[in-house]
């Protein structure tokens, strides 16, 4: 070996290149060639960058082109225990490897009907695989996109002993623990949602709402993220006083023109001046989790100006997120944080065992999805297993039609290995093409099932079918095709001329019916596991759409209007609220309008949920944790369970004037669990004092109706109990989401509806006006996204359970023509012949059944977590799928058998 | 002694290759450069199309490797000169008979 000098990256490179090639070309020739890649690299240089690509590109290809082909040629000559020489007593095997791939080609261009359905199927279904395995790699195997990202934990509370909330929010002390706790804990950062962002870049630029979250220090570099322009938060921005800055994201950026001049203007957020100080480079993308609400994605970060020392433990809305020493185990990182919750729990909450817990960043993110996304993964494991029996079913009947030439070429001295290459080059390639397809066809299918998926699903900006997955196809693909082929390969090097000289009738007799039968089984049992498990999803799926979620969606459009304290102070607020509502009002098209704190299903509140205790409530247990239930307090406007079309089960709702004393509409999850077995209609509810010298003369609203809950959270069951307050001076919420019920399209009315509230006030923004259409059915896009795909599986499934079984039994009429051709001459009626091959059939399917059903109690634990008021293994829907998987496999058979019918036995005796 | 006729038609890239080394012995660049020249840059040799050609040619008795000439002081110790073997002169004698052949029959069709 010549020593080696210093070498370039891009020789490396090539060198790394060459291992693709066999090591005894690699050790013979190996320096050579990368001395001529060098010259080459050199001479490229000279002309510039555009020459060095061209001929990156160039090499590669050359290097893996003639690397396979040498490879495919030493494989060979390795199996034929000689040297690699041509071998030229076959006709099949010219000077050069790369001739057996050639010859392969030509030979499947000849058989087009077979190769285009082959690849048609190989398409499919590698495609199906490719965007299930692009879903699950990128949001579950992935890893966030910041340095050392394992590292990075949320932290959140479990109130449990106080109330039924086990993912709580952290109040400013914990944050300061957490902070001072050292060990493996190295940075600490307190995020909140900073409410009612009315941006406005001043000029005569209309307001936009935005997202912005509040961040304490240190956050950007906790990431790992540099600021692409302008400077990050530092310590000097933290704390009471301090001037409001704000940190935008390069989208946020270049939606307001890309000024690299923007850094040190001053824009408007909720009215109060902020400074721009930075802007985030383009590939930084961050959630904040919140304890509450769906994960929020901003467009801006502002400063943290509280002192984290001031607000009362009582009072937390900090999600905190920290990064741990490299590599910590987590039960490291678990028991740190414990370990301040056990300090914290005893300073506040006299020791009742609330603790602290750490969530891994990309866990807290995907935990929600991840038995859906197992489910659709394991059903694309399954469906690839079928393809590689169908395939190999295909390819088996193919080799046996080449039985003949097979034998002579074997009987004429190729050896075994010679033989099998035919088949196996063809499994491989058609593996590759239909890997290579189903690639192209997945960057289509990914984008429809993001086009699905809900734009709060977690990672979903990450589904994306790139280089890597696109190349995993590929070889899934290549590695597919191969197994696929070792039945055919291992049953062509077993034919021997005399077994076909010996009888035609006996002619593919013996082992490829045996092995395709056994694949028709397989077949059959594993199309069963997904077609129940699809069944069984779309089953959930028809739950869901059928549940009665509270309310009556048709027709109503939902407005978020901000209402910033700065621009409306709190003792304008209803009256402002007023002059929306009457504003909307007055656009034609509307019927009526109304407005409340929370919408249905959107999983969010703009308002915290509230312990409430009733102390005079007949439900109360005595014990005070458990009397205290956390409830959603919605604040409304007359007329919103009107609009929303909610039930009313008992008493009234509120009237268009407001009454005297203060009135509340309760759900029937507030009446079960306060008022069981009494009236709650006249009932006054007394919260607990929150104020200084709050007396019980103080009374709370008296019930004045009682609703079917309208779910907020999920649309299969109930959430929190839901307390109703009307919207008055005395209690007030912002901002709100207006309600307007509409006669026709309601999307028609957006322009009209926009110029009404320009004309109340032009400061304020107007949130993404949308349908409660709308989002109903986005509520339950996850689950129509995951019942889609593992339909269109089992469809999948079913076809190819099809083509497997005509395959076979019309491979069996053919092998037992002459056989059926005897016995219809001496005397059996078709009608005999025909129940005979049809026979066949039934076992298969019977077979294939009841290897399927364990495999369904198999895949039940799996599905389980997907599932929604279905059993996984409910016994009903098996024995339907099975019935109607045993109905289409034999009808197909007997379609296929009736060739039976159309055997002349005197020509195919003759013939014979 | 294999028989030339068989492996006919000789691959146009292998034939470029023992056209170039008819000359005398060369490396893999030279070969590289001969090829380029003569066939105008229609065949262009990679170099791991050229290394797995030669392989191959070696293999089958068509090349063989011999010292560096003396006049060609080697700047690169890496560089290993190649040869044609007595049957490979054989190959490409067979493989121009028969291009020649299918040229004369063509031009007299064209004449015709």
């Amino acid at each position: 070996m010549i020593s080696r000098r210093r070498e370039s990256l891009a020789t490396r490179v090539f060198r790394a290149g060459l291992l693709w090639f066999p090591p005894r070309i690699r050790r013979a020739h190996g320096d050579e060639m990368v001395a001529m890649f060098e010259t080459q690299w050199a001479k490229a240089g000279a002309r510039g960058w555009p020459a060095r690509l061209w001929l990156a590109l160039r090499a590669t290809s050359d290097l893996v082109t003639n690397g396979t082909a040498a490879r495919f040629a030493a494989l060979g000559s390795r199996k034929l225990g000689r040297p690699a020489k041509s071998v030229h007593a076959m006709g099949g095997r010219g000077t050069m490897g790369m001739h057996d791939v050639v010859l392969t080609i030509r030979r499947l261009a000849r058989a087009r009907l077979f190769v285009m359905v082959t690849l048609t199927t190989l398409t499919i279904g590698l495609g199906m695989f490719a965007v299930v395995y692009t879903a699950v790699d990128k949001v579950l195997l992935e890893p966030m996109p910041y340095p050392h990202a394992g590292d990075l934990y949320y932290v959140w509370r479990d109130y449990g002993p106080i109330r039924d909330q086990p993912r709580g929010a952290l109040p400013g002390t914990d944050v300061l623990d957490l902070q001072a706790a050292g060990g493996v804990i190295e940075h600490v950062v307190a995020l909140q949602a900073f409410l009612g962002g009315v941006f406005s870049s001043g000029g005569d630029e209309e307001a936009m709402e935005i997202s912005a979250v509040v961040t304490s220090p240190g956050l950007f570099e906790l990431l790992g993220v540099e600021p692409q322009l302008g400077r990050v938060f530092g310590p000097d921005d933290a704390g009471p006083g301090r001037p409001f800055t704000m940190v935008l994201t390069h989208e946020l950026w270049t939606r307001l023109g890309a000024d690299p001049g923007m850094v040190g203007r001053e824009v408007s957020l909720n009215g109060r001046p902020h400074t721009i100080i930075g802007v985030l480079p383009r590939e930084f993308d961050f959630v904040r989790a919140d304890f509450n609400n769906p994960p929020q994605r901003a467009d801006a970060y502002t400063n943290l100006r509280v002192n984290l020392t001031d607000p009362s433990p009582n009072l937390a809305d900090y999600s905190v997120l920290m990064r741990v020493s490299r590599g910590t185990a987590p039960e490291a990182v678990a028991a740190a944080v414990e370990a301040v919750g056990r300090g914290v729990d005893e300073r506040d909450f006299e020791g009742r065992g609330l603790r602290l817990y750490a969530a891994g960043l990309k866990a807290d993110l995907v935990d929600e999805v991840r038995p859906a996304l197992l489910v659709v993964g394991a059903a694309g494991v399954v469906l690839a297993l079928m393809l590689l029996v169908n395939l190999a079913s295909v390819l088996l009947a193919r080799a046996a039609q080449r039985e003949h030439e097979f034998a002579v070429s074997r009987a004429m001295g190729a050896s075994r290995s010679a033989t099998a290459r035919g088949p196996l080059l063809e499994g491989v390639l058609l593996g590759l093409a239909g890997g290579a397809m189903g690639a192209i066809a997945g960057i289509w299918g990914t984008r429809t099932l993001v086009s699905l998926m809900p734009s709060d699903f977690p990672r979903r900006e990450a589904i994306l079918l790139d280089w890597s997955v696109g190349i995993a196809v590929v070889v899934v693909g290549g590695l597919l095709g191969a197994l696929a082929a070792m039945a055919p390969a291992r049953w062509a090097t077993r034919t021997a001329l005399p077994s076909l000289l010996a009888s035609s009738s006996v002619r593919g007799g013996g082992g490829h019916g045996r092995m395709r039968r056994g694949m028709v089984v397989a077949q059959v049992a594993l199309s069963l596991v997904l077609l129940n498990s699809g069944a069984l999803v779309v089953m959930s799926l028809q739950r869901l759409l059928s549940a009665d979620p509270g309310f009556r969606p048709e027709g109503v459009l939902t407005i978020l209007v901000r209402t910033p304290p700065v621009f409306i102070p709190n003792a304008q607020v209803v009256e402002f609220q007023n002059r929306v509502a009457g504003a909307f009002a007055t656009v034609p098209g509307v019927t009526r309008v109304s407005a409340a704190a929370a919408l249905p299903l959107t999983e969010a509140t703009t308002f915290e949920p509230t312990s409430i205790e009733l102390p005079e409530a007949p439900g109360n247990t005595g014990d005070p944790a458990r009397d205290a239930v956390l409830t959603d307090v919605i604040g409304v406007r007359a007329g919103y369970f009107e609009v929303m079309g909610m039930r009313l089960v008992a008493g009234r709702t509120f009237g268009e004037s407001e009454a005297a004393a203060p009135e509340a509409v309760i759900d029937e999850a507030f009446a079960e669990r306060f008022f069981p077995g009494v009236d709650p209609v006249g009932q006054a509810l007394f919260r607990r004092p929150t104020a200084e010298g709050e007396t019980r003369a103080d009374r709370g609203p008296t019930v004045v109706g009682v609703v079917q809950q309208a779910r907020i959270y999920d649309a299969h069951q109930d959430g929190r109990p839901q307390l109703y307050m009307r919207i008055t001076n005395q209690f007030f919420q912002r901002p709100l989401y207006y309600v307007i019920a509409t006669e026709g399209d309601p999307e028609t009315l957006v322009p009209a509806l926009r110029a009404a509230l320009r004309g109340v006030d032009p400061r304020v923004a107007m949130g993404e006006p949308r349908t409660m259409e709308d989002i109903v059915a986005s509520a339950l896009l996850e689950e129509r996204a995951g019942a889609v795909l593992l339909a269109a599986f089992g469809f999948g499934a079913v076809l190819l359970v099809i083509m497997g079984v005509f395959g076979v039994v019309a491979g069996s009429v053919t092998r037992r023509h002459h056989e059926l051709a005897v016995r219809l001459t001496v005397g059996a009626n078709p009608r005999q012949a025909l129940g005979l091959i049809v026979r066949e059939t039934v076992w298969l399917v019977g077979i294939g059944i009841a290897i399927g059903i364990p495999g369904i109690y198999a895949a039940s634990g799996l599905l389980r977590g997907a599932l929604i008021g279905v059993s996984p293994s409910d016994p009903f829907i098996v024995a339907l799928v099975a019935v109607k998987l045993a109905l289409a496999t034999l009808a197909t058979g007997y379609f296929a058998a009736r060739r039976v019918l159309e055997i002349d036995p005197a020509r195919v005796l003759q013939a014979g | 002694v294999p028989d030339a006729q068989y492996q006919l038609p000789l691959n146009p890239r292998v034939f470029a290759i023992l056209v170039a080394l008819l000359e005398g012995p060369a490396h893999g660049y030279r070969i590289r450069q001969e090829v380029d020249e003569r066939s105008q840059g229609t065949i262009t040799l990679d170099p791991g199309s050229l290394y797995r050609t030669i392989a191959k040619l070696l293999d089958d008795g068509i090349l063989e490797e011999v010292d560096a000439p003396n006049h060609e002081a080697s700047d690169d110790p890496r560089r290993r000169y190649y040869a044609v073997t007595a049957f490979g002169r054989e190959l490409a004698a067979a493989e121009a008979a028969r291009l020649r052949t299918l040229l004369s029959r063509a031009a007299l069709r064209a004449a015709r």
